[in-house]
């Protein structure tokens, strides 16, 4: 399984990307069960303003094997968190 | 737009700016279309909601009950987690907190009400004693800080590329100048409006700064984040400078700090929502090179030009730098006369970044 995390805009601005190929690794098993996880709706954003409130908040692009999932910060499930620190940390 | 039979709900709570939900809304997917259309009429709604409170705030200054001329701050601690707004560790008043970080973001909120009152005669963020919340403590090595629409939220850093972010008081400020941007011009958040959202939360930002060291324009660094970057960066002042755009930082980690400071040196990018942390970089330098011709203290003049561009119901939402440069000229004139060294600062600057 090839995850890639995308990391945009931000108080700096500044870029992320990274990119993990599980295949193989002794921990494939969670990292699968993460990444579906991951790849759920996270939690609602405020229904009077979806796209509009948040300044300075991250975007996430996730790819789980082609699929394309996007979300931003606040907005993120507890799975989604997870995924993208580990693979911004373990896939930089 | 991810369709996938896993998602019950298009992710509209992602970065979905006006003209591409108006894509959307003309969907031939009905499903989509319509989720679509109501955001873009829930959107325009809270929008007239605001353009309706800043024409009224402008035409009955005086409300029922006047708000008093204090801030009414209240700091919270997410405790590593990212639940919003977390544990309250300090209000109004209250007893001074053992965490210093408590106690920068509540002396930060504090600088940034003063500012807006003394300066411009405006109570808190929304004109009428808004309190000011502010979470700090939020997830775990977050690196960021951010207005989520009602609040500032402050991350500790990683501690390697990113400190504590509450370290910068321009920081702070930037942060509640999105809050009355919100409340005034509300510049959407992407392309031109969104570069100038961001600069506007920047120049507000560096004048909280002058005005708590009690700088003079000459003696200011504008810069932005200036102590906010961690041992692992070698080469880096800050995240932006709006003296010398692209300098902040050029470093193995971080890359190279991609702001240009004139129109030649624009980036067409979609991301970042086109580039707001980025573009940003031209009406930022605009400003320095007014407050810089003026001299003296940058919020007396130059700040004040801004202020009254940002509030004079002038400024559209979608508006471009043209738009921009034109209403901040416009105000210059209507505050200070046609021809005065303070229009004649804006018309050098603007030419300067080459929107003259």
């Amino acid at each position: 399984m090839r995850i890639s995390v995308v990391r945009t805009g931000g108080f700096a601005g500044i870029e992320r990307r990274g990119e993990v190929d599980t295949s193989g690794r002794p921990d494939e098993d969670e990292w699968r069960a993460l990444a579906l996880r991951a790849l759920r709706p996270g939690p609602p954003c405020d229904p009077a303003d979806p796209a509009g409130g948040v300044r300075d908040g991250f975007s996430y692009t996730v790819t789980v094997d082609g699929r394309t999932v996007s979300f931003r910060d606040p907005h993120l499930s507890d799975a989604q968190r997870a995924l993208v620190s580990r693979v911004l940390k373990e896939g930089a | 737009m991810d369709a996938s039979p896993t998602h019950r709900h298009p992710v509209f709570c992602t970065v979905v700016p006006p003209h591409l939900l108006d894509r959307i809304a003309r969907s031939r997917n009905p499903r989509f279309a319509d989720l679509a259309q109501a955001t873009l009429e829930r959107d325009s709604l809270l929008r007239t909601r605001r353009r309706v409170t800043t024409v009224r705030g402008l035409a009955a200054p005086a409300p029922a009950a006047p708000a008093p001329d204090r801030p009414e701050r209240t700091v919270y601690d997410a405790q590593h987690r990212t639940r919003l707004p977390g544990r309250k560790v300090r209000e109004e008043g209250g007893p001074v907190s053992g965490d210093v970080t408590v106690n920068r973001a509540y002396a930060g909120l504090g600088a940034t009400y003063e500012l807006f009152l003394t300066a411009f005669g405006r109570r808190s963020i929304d004109g009428a004693g808004l309190p000011l919340d502010a979470t700090v403590h939020y997830g775990e090595d977050y690196n960021n800080a951010f207005w989520d629409g009602r609040q500032m939220v402050f991350g500790d850093g990683d501690g390697e590329l990113f400190l504590d972010f509450t370290v910068s008081v321009d920081v702070i400020g930037h942060e509640l100048a999105h809050g009355v941007t919100q409340y005034t011009a509300n510049l959407e958040y992407h392309g031109q409006s969104g570069a100038l959202n961001e600069s506007v939360s920047d120049v507000f930002g560096s004048l909280i700064k002058q005005y708590a060291l009690d700088q003079t324009a000459d003696r200011a660094d504008w810069l932005i984040g200036a102590g906010l970057l961690g041992p692992a960066v070698d080469r880096g002042q800050a995240l932006r400078s709006m003296k010398a755009p692209g300098t902040a930082y050029e470093d193995d980690e971080l890359g190279k700090d991609p702001q240009p400071a004139t129109m030649d040196d624009y980036v067409d990018t979609v991301r970042d929502n086109g580039g707001v942390h980025i573009n940003s970089g031209i009406p930022n330098h605009a400003f320095y090179i007014v407050a810089s011709e003026l001299g003296g203290k940058a919020w007396e003049r130059a700040g004040q030009i801004w202020y009254d561009a940002l509030t004079g119901g002038e400024l559209a939402t979608d508006a471009d730098f043209r738009d921009f440069a034109r209403v901040t000229a416009a105000a210059a004139v209507a505050r200070y006369g046609e021809g005065g060294a303070e229009h004649q600062a804006l018309q050098k600057a603007w030419s300067a970044v080459g929107l003259g």
